[in-house]
């Protein structure tokens, strides 16, 4: 009996300490790192997006902002991180539409609506892009080569991700049939297609150096207008199919975050997103800055998880 | 292209450079020489600096780090015997025995020394084969390489003296501990019995920490308590042997062969993507204990055996420069974060680089070749500080290196999953070497078996046809090989069982 | 003919591998893939089925002489140590997320240190003392302040 209450007295004192300690940590966030769960390895296409990004937030959030590269499965295990971690603003996750693909796919229970959003960072357009050694020179000559041998044309992809959602859709938009590779990452795409190994694959404007050298080709890009960058390749629009695919790289917090923390991330990130410096580094990885607000991001993100939805249940990908 | 060549030389010594170049080269020693701390983690670590310099003098720093990192891990096999950084693992086998035996300073020096000339030899290649040699690596398609991981298998399967099945075995379980997780074609969850634990899989790292540093200091443990004077109290002796670097050099030119085809080999692997310097350094090991005279005395502090692999861990350097440059694909995770450093410049990575940006391009030979000079001149000056690690009790040695693996697995991922794996692994690490079974192929079997799953799907995914594997010429010469390993490992196996008794295991 | 290390070794890998070669069937496979998800890890364990099958056999019939059973005279082995110290780091690992890294670890290095070599008189108390505090403090601020690794947080101590 006495032990008990000496129990519940130690309890409760130290509950009343980490309270006081807590307590006026909350009065001016952020006062120490943030760590921002980046659910890819480093160097990769997010992470050469999220580290310039992570060094301008910082700048405007006046601590630290760490990326912790949480790589595995599909980007899984990072967001089942970011989804555990604890609710104090202390933890940042840098996401992007994969959030969407691997819940539908059934790899993982953490959905979009399991976090707050922040704001929507970048978005980066896809294009289709060819090996040098196929023989077609732009959209036409590929589809009529497709319809004519069904199943044949080689596409790498990440299975079940962003890379294999648009090309799927420009599969069935142009009523083609594909035969899908697994090739998990650009990088290993890109070196597939150099060697000829696959025919097709989802590329962006960071390979534009190779297409220029001739070793492969960009058939058509799913932008709503031309990009300067590469001025001569042409949109799916114009083409006449209504195709714009773009990945969208935003921050989402851990539900149950505070207001007045998240206000303070949204500013931040309005700032640190116009920052020309930014919008220089987001153009060498052929990317446009895209800041949406934390309300807009939001819906942006219900609407972008149904339009998944009815693509993932179409390729007859979808477990839920 | 010499000229070229001589300009970056002379640009790179300018002091603006040659600060990150020494800088950099003594994070990646010390990063390299911390077992748990990969030359990745060091080289991701130094890239946030970098943003502030010039793109050269960034590069340059993060060329230090691969090529410090590279050598800093002979360190921890020699002294410790735990590899350093992956890349080293080959250098336990010799380098820790030879230690042991009371040379601690010749075994680290004669690494050292191997990987300058290593790495140099490497940067002859680097300069003027990147374009040729880099085009026949695109040449490989998932069928050539499922059939170089199968042959690379093959041969270090037989690298065990002690019984060619329990290699095999070991070869098996290292597969097996990749196959369990989200499979990587579609993430179906595998073996994973309901538990999210188990379902994120094992990553490397942790594992081979894991089994390394545990067997090891576990097994030096069990000593502990023996009757003093012959007491392992410290690792090794406390008394540093005296050695003279002309013999160590003397050493390792007396078998210029053994030094070539090291390079070669670590070069090799450099320029195909996503092998590494884990594999190089075994690979090269393997090779050198098939082609030596003395192939009985590997294991047991031969020479050759730590020249091998610290020859090939450098020039492997260079193989993986050579297809950052020539194509703009990262060979690994350090040179994926060197391009990343690229772009964050705006420097455009891919076939045009070296005629767009001859200075930068050039530049990073440059920076490549003086690197090796600085990380000599850093190791003159560590080392005598290193040595002392030797002095240190097991007692106090132990908690430390056990709380550096746990840090390292924990910085990974930044998560305790590592940590768990880490030490999951080492209760299984420690009970096999226990049942004598080689811990050399189990780690190539855990660094090969998800490239091998993918490749081996992806050829079917491409082409239904199985016979491909044995009708595309370069995929069926690999697999030829393979099959001559084998066969050749028995045979030496045979040969050999009436002479080498069993020995009990111990690490 | 009976059955050594290796013959139990053998058994208890081929058990496994079997065990998962059943699951291995069983897993579900996807539209698109010709081949499941359990094609490669059958032809793994098949593999290591078939290999520990055969290191049981080899076993039963290697010749014994019964004069080798204390093959582990030689110097005295302390297994006791061995698993003491397992169960220090094992409880390390648990503690670190509970109590933080630096506190853990303090508790971590002094405890494994003593368990490997109790410290006889104060002064060698002290020592320890303060190598476990060392090593947690500069271990804290080399990856925390200069690697930027954020190490973790207690959750009972919040520290």
């Amino acid at each position: 009996m006495a032990r008990t209450f000496v129990t519940m007295a130690g309890a409760a004192a130290l509950t009343g300490v980490l309270a006081a300690l807590s307590a006026p940590a909350m009065a001016q966030y952020p006062d120490r790192p943030i760590k921002m769960i980046v659910p890819w390895a480093a160097g990769g296409d997010t992470d050469n997006i999220f580290r310039p990004f992570a060094a301008e937030f910082q700048k405007q959030l006046g601590q630290p902002v760490v990326i912790a590269n949480v790589a595995g499965a599909s980007g899984t295990v990072g967001a089942r991180e970011a989804q555990k971690a604890a609710p104090d603003g202390y933890t940042v996750y840098a996401v992007h539409d994969y959030i969407h693909l691997t819940f539908y796919a059934g790899i993982s229970e953490v959905k979009y609506s399991d976090f707050e959003p922040i704001c929507l960072v970048a978005a980066t357009p896809s294009i289709l892009t060819a090996s040098a050694k196929t023989p077609w020179k732009n959209w036409q000559e590929l589809a009529d080569d497709a319809k004519k041998r069904p199943g044949q044309i080689s596409v790498g992809a990440t299975l079940g991700s962003t890379s294999h959602i648009f090309p799927a859709i420009v599969e069935k938009m142009a009523g083609l049939k594909f035969k899908y590779v697994s090739y998990d990452g650009l990088a290993p795409r890109m070196n597939a297609l150099l060697g000829g190994h696959i025919d097709l694959t989802d590329s962006n404007l960071t390979q534009k150096g190779k297409v220029e050298a001739g070793l492969l080709r960009f058939i058509a890009i799913a932008s709503e207008k031309r990009d300067p960058e590469s001025a001569d390749v042409p949109t799916f629009k114009e083409l006449g199919m209504n195709i714009v695919y773009e990945v969208a790289r935003g921050i989402l917090v851990p539900k149950g975050t505070p207001a007045p923390v998240r206000t303070k991330l949204e500013e931040s990130c309005a700032k640190a997103t116009k920052e020309p410096s930014f919008a220089q580094a987001m153009k060498v990885q052929g990317t446009r800055v895209a800041f949406l607000n934390a309300s807009d991001y939001g819906q942006f993100l219900a609407k972008i998880d149904n339009d998944n939805k009815v693509v993932m249940t179409d390729l007859g990908l979808i477990k839920k | 292209m010499l000229d070229l060549l001589a300009n970056g030389l002379v640009n790179i010594a300018q002091w603006k450079y040659l600060l990150p170049l020494l800088a950099g080269t003594f994070v990646g020693v010390i990063g390299g020489s911390l077992p748990g701390v990969t030359i990745t983690m060091t080289v991701i670590v130094v890239l946030p600096f970098t943003y502030g310099l010039d793109p050269l003098a960034g590069l340059a720093a993060m060329t230090g780090v691969y090529v410090g990192g590279s050598t800093g891990g002979l360190i921890a096999c020699c002294l410790l015997g735990i590899p350093g950084s992956p890349a080293s693992i080959a250098t336990t086998f010799d380098g820790f025995p030879m230690a042991r035996n009371g040379e601690p300073g010749r075994a680290i020096w004669l690494g050292v020394w191997a990987s300058v000339w290593g790495g140099l030899l490497g940067a002859f290649f680097l300069v003027f084969l990147t374009g040729p040699l880099a085009a026949i690596a695109l040449e490989f398609g998932p069928w050539e390489y499922f059939s170089l991981f199968v042959l690379a298998m093959a041969m270090v399967a037989g690298l065990t003296e002690s019984s060619l099945l329990k290699g095999l075995i070991s070869t098996a379980i290292g597969l097996l501990i990749t196959v369990v997780g989200h499979d990587p074609i579609g993430s179906v969850p595998r073996f994973t019995f309901g538990s999210e634990f188990i379902g994120s899989g094992f990553s490397f790292l942790p594992v081979l920490i894991g089994i390394f540093a545990f067997a090891q200091i576990m097994t030096d443990l069990e000593k502990l308590n023996q009757p003093r004077g012959q007491a392992a109290e410290s690792l090794i002796g406390v008394r540093l042997e005296r050695f003279s670097h002309l013999k160590v050099n003397l050493e390792i030119f007396k078998q210029p062969f053994l030094l070539a085809w090291s390079t070669i080999v670590g070069l090799i692997i450099g320029i195909l993507p996503a092998i590494g310097g884990s594999a190089s350094s075994v690979m090269a090991y393997d090779q050198a204990k098939k082609f030596s005279k003395t192939p009985e005395r590997f294991g047991k502090g031969h020479p050759e055996g730590i020249i091998a692999s610290e020859a090939s861990n450098n020039a492997n350097v260079s193989g993986s420069l050579m297809t950052i440059m020539a194509f703009g694909i990262p060979g690994d995770a350090v040179t994926a974060v060197m391009l990343g450093a690229m772009t964050i410049h705006g420097i455009q990575s891919g076939p045009l680089f070296i005629s767009q940006n001859p200075d930068i391009a050039y530049g990073i030979y440059a920076a490549y070749i003086l690197a090796h000079p600085c990380m000599l001149l850093i190791c003159f000056v560590l080392m005598p500080l290193m040595l002392r690690v030797t002095s240190v009790r097991m007692a106090v040695l132990a908690p430390v290196v056990l709380v550096l693996c746990v840090v390292g697995a924990y910085a990974l991922n930044n998560t305790m999953q590592s940590v768990y794996v880490l030490l999951m692994f080492g209760v299984v690490g420690y009970v096999l070497v226990k049942l004598g079974f080689p811990l050399a192929p189990l780690i190539l079997g855990l660094i090969l078996g998800d490239q091998i799953e993918i490749n081996l799907v992806r050829a079917i995914m491409t082409d239904a046809n199985p016979w491909l594997f044995l009708t595309r010429p370069i995929s069926g010469l690999l697999l030829l090989a393979a099959a001559a390993s084998v066969v050749l490992a028995i045979w030496q196996h045979l040969r050999h069982r009436n002479r080498v008794a069993e020995e009990e295991p111990d690490f | 003919m009976s059955i050594g290390r290796d013959g139990i070794a053998g058994l208890v890998l081929l058990a496994i591998s079997l065990v998962l070669l059943v699951k291995s069937f069983q897993l579900p496979s996807l539209p698109i893939v010709p081949v499941g998800p359990g094609f490669y890890p059958s032809i793994v364990l098949s593999f290591m089925a078939t290999a520990s099958a055969l290191l049981v056999l080899q076993d039963l019939l290697k010749r014994r002489t019964p004069a080798v059973a204390g093959a582990d005279e030689g110097p005295r082995r302390s297994y006791g140590l061995v698993v003491i110290a397992f169960a220090i780091v094992g409880a390390y690992v648990v503690l670190l997320p509970l109590l933080g890294f630096r506190v853990a670890t303090v508790l971590f290095v002094g405890a494994l240190q003593a368990a490997l070599g109790r410290p006889q008189t104060a002064r060698q108390w002290v020592v320890l003392a303060a190598i476990a505090l060392g090593t947690a403090v500069l271990s804290y601020f080399i990856f925390e302040k200069y690697l930027l690794v954020l190490l973790p947080r207690g959750a009972w101590t919040g520290f």
